[in-house]
């Protein structure tokens, strides 16, 4: 199934694009489709299936998540985040 | 004297300014341990002054710098200073805390704090050079920018001197006024109108006392290690972007202010944010004395008139939080908050408040618009020189609806008197909590508890008493990592807080110190705040939110609501999650 995913903060300037979409019919599965395609995020955020510490994951803005096992659902809006909101 | 402890000098210097008396007080070991330095040790300090039932604004008041056993080491962002007293703004705590040279400079005079008491007969600097003290003539200096009398201190008294100074917002006591220190400031709670109301326009401080250290190579090779950490993952946000980035972030989670808090979401965001700024603009990067992040980001104004300094607090209270999306008109009130000196958090949610008030037909100053930059600017003129509407909005927020009426306090953005900073507390409950039993009023930096909101531990629009506690765990190590003192930038490249926290104070001081005892030890001073509010008359009707925020949801995103209720069983849970009494009493 296909997700959109919306980059916010490092995660952006790393892949260079504000959105993308995915496909997987999990995280892990998301976020190593997009580990694959940008090897720069994947530098910085990306650890295989799992987010890299700093960076977190929210579903459609209202849930965040970090298993790598969270569902997914086709159509769904995966935002990947910096974890720390400070300022 | 007995000799210093490693990394304190175990002393004080008390000045009179009313006489120009100075008197060296020893600080006993115990009394260190306990409170440590910054915001910890400067409110043990105020309490031992008596200040809390003092008119802040008074002669009799007393005010406090202070170091820490950290300043002067090489850990990686431990150039900080506290700047401690009640507070014009709310009346109760207030310590605000800002960087660099002049943390080493102050501590080096040979004192862990200077206590400010009295007032100077007439306008002046005051001069600590190692134990000598004098005041000087400030008349030469009155009217100018924070900028511009740090850059003429610098001509008169050499480099050497490092300087804090007010600019025309604290001169004429304004209620947000802070204090400079090479272009940044202590800011929030109006540390800078104490100041201005003792006569001084500046402090310009020189030494030649460094403290030893119990440890020293093994703590250069902690130091060390920390720094090659500070340039990892955890601290690229803001090496790379800098706090503003939050701003398109918080955008899409909703929970950004805008126009006084009546959305969550900004249709300006773009265009005002770093990823944009920093196409358009050119950017530089600048870092405090002794720091390895280097987390400040400059942005260049147009038609070369320098550049400034963006934070995400800056952005949003003089952006969304005004309805503003023209880059220049809020970099350019960015700079005028420096100048002139006023925090930049209550000067934009004050004009934000006014600006609603215009709205709503209760002042009649109809150029005073929502998204009208030209406007923004004008405010802020007008709250420095106190002229027309410029006299109300130099109260904040909170005084200014009292002067209105109207239940106009339904919606000043303030808790405690104190301007609510770019968190909204709809959709970040945890956050919420911290807001409304902050010691100092709604705080960012004295609660961390939107972190908690960022994660997967609570939901954060339907957050329970369960997670009172992880409130109270934020707010103890921001208790303690402003009482060492270390940025709080820095906090994600601890793996185990309280242990490492220990392992570094044991390094500086000697102290066979623990994880166990550091968070006694951040209880304590929390509560010590709490101390000082009760004794300035703090009752728990204030642990609250405005009213707006309880019975309204977010209009563009309905599942962001609070109500009474449940705000009530949360500050309860916190009070009990602290030891205290049910409504908080210690």
């Amino acid at each position: 199934m296909q997700v959109v995913v919306e980059l916010f903060g490092i995660a952006r300037a790393r892949a260079g694009v504000a959105q993308t979409t995915a496909v997987g019919q999990c995280l892990g599965d998301v976020l190593a489709d997009l580990a694959g395609r940008f090897p720069l995020l994947a530098e910085s955020c990306i650890a295989g299936r799992t987010l890299r510490p700093g960076f977190t994951a929210n579903l459609g803005g209202r849930r965040f998540v970090t298993a790598q096992e969270t569902a997914l659902t086709d159509g769904d809006t995966v935002l990947l985040l910096p974890l720390d909101g400070g300022g | 004297m007995a000799s210093p402890i490693p990394g304190f000098h175990s002393c004080y210097l008390r000045i009179d300014l009313t006489t120009g008396a100075a008197q060296r007080v020893v600080l006993e070991e115990q009394f260190l341990r306990d409170h440590l330095g910054g915001s910890g040790l400067g409110v043990a300090l105020l309490l031992k002054e008596g200040a809390a039932g003092v008119d802040p604004l008074s002669s009799a008041a007393a005010m406090a710098f202070v170091f820490s056993p950290l300043v002067g080491s090489p850990l990686t962002t431990s150039a900080k200073f506290a700047v401690v007293s009640k507070s014009p703004l709310t009346q109760r705590i207030n310590d605000s805390l800002a960087s660099s040279g002049f943390a080493l400079a102050g501590k080096k005079t040979g004192h862990d704090a200077i206590v400010l008491t009295g007032k100077a007969p007439r306008p002046s600097i005051l001069i600590i050079d190692d134990d000598q003290v004098r005041l000087e003539s400030a008349a030469d200096f009155l009217g100018l920018s924070t900028g511009e009398t740090e850059h003429r201190l610098r001509e008169r008294y050499g480099t050497e001197f490092q300087t804090a100074t007010i600019g025309p917002a604290g001169e004429r006591a304004v209620s947000y006024a802070t204090i400079s220190h090479d272009g940044r400031h202590a800011g929030r709670g109006g540390s800078g109108a104490v100041l201005g109301s003792k006569n001084i326009k500046a402090l310009a401080v020189r030494g030649t006392h460094r403290p030893h250290w119990a440890e020293p190579s093994a703590l250069v090779e902690l130091a060390r290690k920390f720094s090659e950490k500070s340039f990892g993952p955890a601290t690229a946000k803001y090496r790379e972007l800098g706090t503003a980035s939050n701003l398109l972030t918080f955008n899409r989670l909703n929970v950004l202010p805008t126009r006084n808090f009546q959305q969550g979401s900004f249709a300006g965001a773009a265009a005002i944010s770093p990823e944009e700024l920093g196409v358009a603009r050119e950017r530089t990067r600048s870092s405090c004395a002794a720091c390895t992040i280097g987390c400040e980001h400059l942005y260049g104004l147009k038609n070369g008139k320098g550049s400034v300094r963006l934070e995400y607090e800056n952005l949003f209270a003089l952006g969304p939080l005004c309805g503003i999306d023209d880059p220049e008109a809020v970099l350019e009130a960015c700079r005028r908050c420096d100048d002139l000196g006023l925090d930049t958090i209550s000067a934009g949610g004050t004009i934000a408040f006014a600006m609603e008030c215009v709205e709503r037909g209760l002042i009649d100053e109809p150029w005073l618009q929502f998204g009208d930059g030209a406007a923004l600017l004008r405010a802020l003129d007008l709250i420095a020189t106190g002229e027309g509407i410029g006299r109300l909005m130099a109260l904040g927020s909170r005084r200014m609806a009292h002067e209105i009426g109207h239940n106009s306090i339904d919606f000043a953005p303030q808790v405690k008197g104190l301007e609510i900073p770019g968190y909204d507390p709809r959709g970040l409950q945890t956050m919420a909590l911290g807001f409304a039993v902050g010691s100092r009023g709604a705080d960012h930096n004295r609660s961390g508890a939107y972190e908690v909101d960022f994660s997967e531990a609570v939901d954060r629009y339907h957050v329970g008493p369960e997670s009172a506690h992880l409130a109270v765990e934020t707010e103890d190590k921001a208790a303690l990592m402003d009482s060492l003192i270390l940025c709080k930038f820095l906090r994600g490249v601890f793996t185990d807080f309280f242990a490492e926290s220990a392992e570094i104070l044991r390094l500086v001081t000697g102290w066979d110190v623990t994880a166990d005892e550091l968070r006694q030890t951040a209880r304590r001073i929390v509560t010590d705040k709490k101390r000082f509010n009760i004794l300035a008359g703090w009752t728990p009707a204030e642990d609250t939110l405005p009213d707006r925020m309880l019975r309204q949801a977010l209009p563009d995103d309905a599942r962001a609501q609070l109500s009474p209720e449940r705000l009530s069983a949360l500050v309860r849970a916190y009070n009990l999650a602290r030891g205290w009494s049910p409504e908080g009493w210690i």
